[in-house]
């Protein structure tokens, strides 16, 4: 078998132990350029800890993940450059303005045509009146808009989602999933990790059961009966959806 | 040059932060110059050609108005999980570890060279102005070693429950080398209005001990940050 499979985003025998606790097992799965991973499962799965070893935030102990094929491992820095990561915290700076933290990041990944860049995503997550505002003064729904932009900035292909709706009041819901669905048009490639069974099937290709640390379903969404999917997952997480 | 570039870009960020609160620097002067008076009210006159024992009082001071800094390196990355985004960013561990490290140097320094005048009428009798070069280089020294363990130590502690306690515990066990060569030199300068020639074994224990601290954090960052 190859380093890296062709797909855009192969993960193969990854497993995590943090002590002695095992968190992710034996996990594989591919995806391939312009799909929509829904990774589902109930707190505790393991789906956080998956976003940040393919974020590269923390290291897997065993297996190989390949983006792009970048083998993580051995070249984290290039594999950054592909990566925007939208989680349920912000990653931004409440002392700092909207334009401050965005061009901070900017600057951190070497972003040319920096002020261009700002205005632009600024414009498409509504917050260009707010762009010289504490980020501590923004409501949640603000902060999510503009962690968006923050991800978005360097332009990345992946986008990986950690429970990206959690806390967002409606209005700000509507706004992050017309947000996204504008960028799968641009054939970016999405890893969403949630419990949130509507809004993972709204968006998905493609589906995986996380439990306890190991894939117990995984399939296209086109070829689900979602009906039976959802007796599947309350199987594995005991009806709490 | 990316790479320096990356780093000023942290420091920036820090400073244009702290500017605006203002919580680490307050807090910081606040202490050191309460300490200086309250030993000044507790010795006095007492510490009159005592030059080692004024040189010791003023970096008990320093050190712990340090810490207070040093605990809250780390606090506003931990916020809304900022310390992921910049591990996000395509850089190694170790810009992250300098463009820390380097804004808490500049913040201890504007602290130290606010209290050192007041310390100056305290404490000192002689005049040393004709060796101040020589205690700013022993203060420069002094705060690189100080900046490089402290950020490295306080993104150790970051992660830990009693995080405020943290960091003094694991701090001043590996900040002793600093402290006794930093005494040592202030005492030395304090107390000659000549060139004290003893002043510069103390310069070079301090600066390999900048080197050995910078490049431990250099190569470990990394590995702190990660697990």
């Amino acid at each position: 078998m190859p380093e890296c499979a062709p797909s855009l985003i192969s993960v193969c025998g990854l497993s995590k132990t943090f002590g002695r606790r095992r968190v992710l097992e034996d996990i594989d799965f591919e995806v391939k350029k312009g799909e929509f991973l829904a990774i589902f499962g109930p707190n505790g799965a393991g789906k956080t800890t998956l976003i940040k070893i393919l974020a590269t935030l923390i290291l897997s102990s065993s297996g190989t993940v390949c983006l792009d094929g970048i083998e993580l491992k051995k070249d984290p820095l290039t594999a950054r450059e592909r990566i925007g990561l939208i989680s349920h915290e912000s990653l931004l700076y409440g002392d700092l303005t909207a334009h401050e933290n965005l061009r901070f990041y900017g600057r951190m990944f070497g972003v040319s045509n920096l002020e261009e860049r700002i205005s632009h995503l600024l414009e498409k997550v509504e917050l260009e009146h707010r762009k010289f505002d504490l980020v501590r003064t923004f409501s949640r729904g603000m902060q999510q808009r503009l962690s968006i932009a923050r991800a978005l900035l360097h332009e990345p292909s992946i986008l990986l989602l950690d429970e990206p709706h959690s806390g967002l009041d409606p209005h700000a819901t509507e706004i992050l999933d017309g947000i996204l669905e504008d960028l799968r048009k641009d054939d970016h490639t999405f890893i969403m990790a949630t419990h949130n069974l509507e809004k993972g099937l709204n968006h998905a290709t493609s589906v995986l059961i996380l439990s306890q640390g190991r894939i117990v379903f995984g399939g296209r969404k086109d070829a689900l009966d979602i009906s039976d999917f959802r007796k599947t997952y309350d199987s594995y997480v005991g009806g709490h959806v | 040059m990316n790479y320096l570039r990356r780093i000023l870009t942290i420091v920036g960020k820090d400073i244009a932060a702290e500017i605006r609160t203002k919580e680490m620097m307050n807090s910081m002067i606040v202490f050191v110059l309460l300490t200086l008076v309250i030993f000044n009210f507790a010795f006095g006159e007492r510490l009159e050609g005592a030059a080692e024992a004024s040189a010791g009082i003023l970096w008990v001071a320093f050190l712990f108005a340090a810490v207070l800094g040093l605990n809250r390196v780390f606090v506003h990355e931990k916020d809304e999980g900022c310390l992921d985004g910049l591990m996000l960013c395509p850089v190694d561990r170790s810009v992250i570890y300098f463009g820390k490290a380097l804004a808490s140097l500049i913040f201890i320094s504007v602290v130290e060279l606010i209290a050192l005048p007041i310390f100056a009428i305290f404490f000192i009798r002689t005049s040393f102005l004709v060796n101040l070069w020589l205690l700013i280089l022993v203060l420069i020294l002094s705060n690189v070693g100080i900046a490089a363990v402290g950020t490295l130590l306080s993104a150790i502690s970051i992660n830990t429950k009693a995080r405020d306690l943290m960091l003094p515990i694991l701090f001043f066990p590996v900040i002793v080398p600093i402290l006794i060569a930093a005494v040592k030199s202030t005492g030395l300068i304090i107390s000659s209005p000549s060139l004290p020639g003893d002043v510069f074994v103390w310069l070079r224990m301090l600066a390999i001990y900048d080197i050995i601290f910078m490049l431990v954090g250099f190569l470990t960052f990394e590995y702190v940050l990660e697990e």
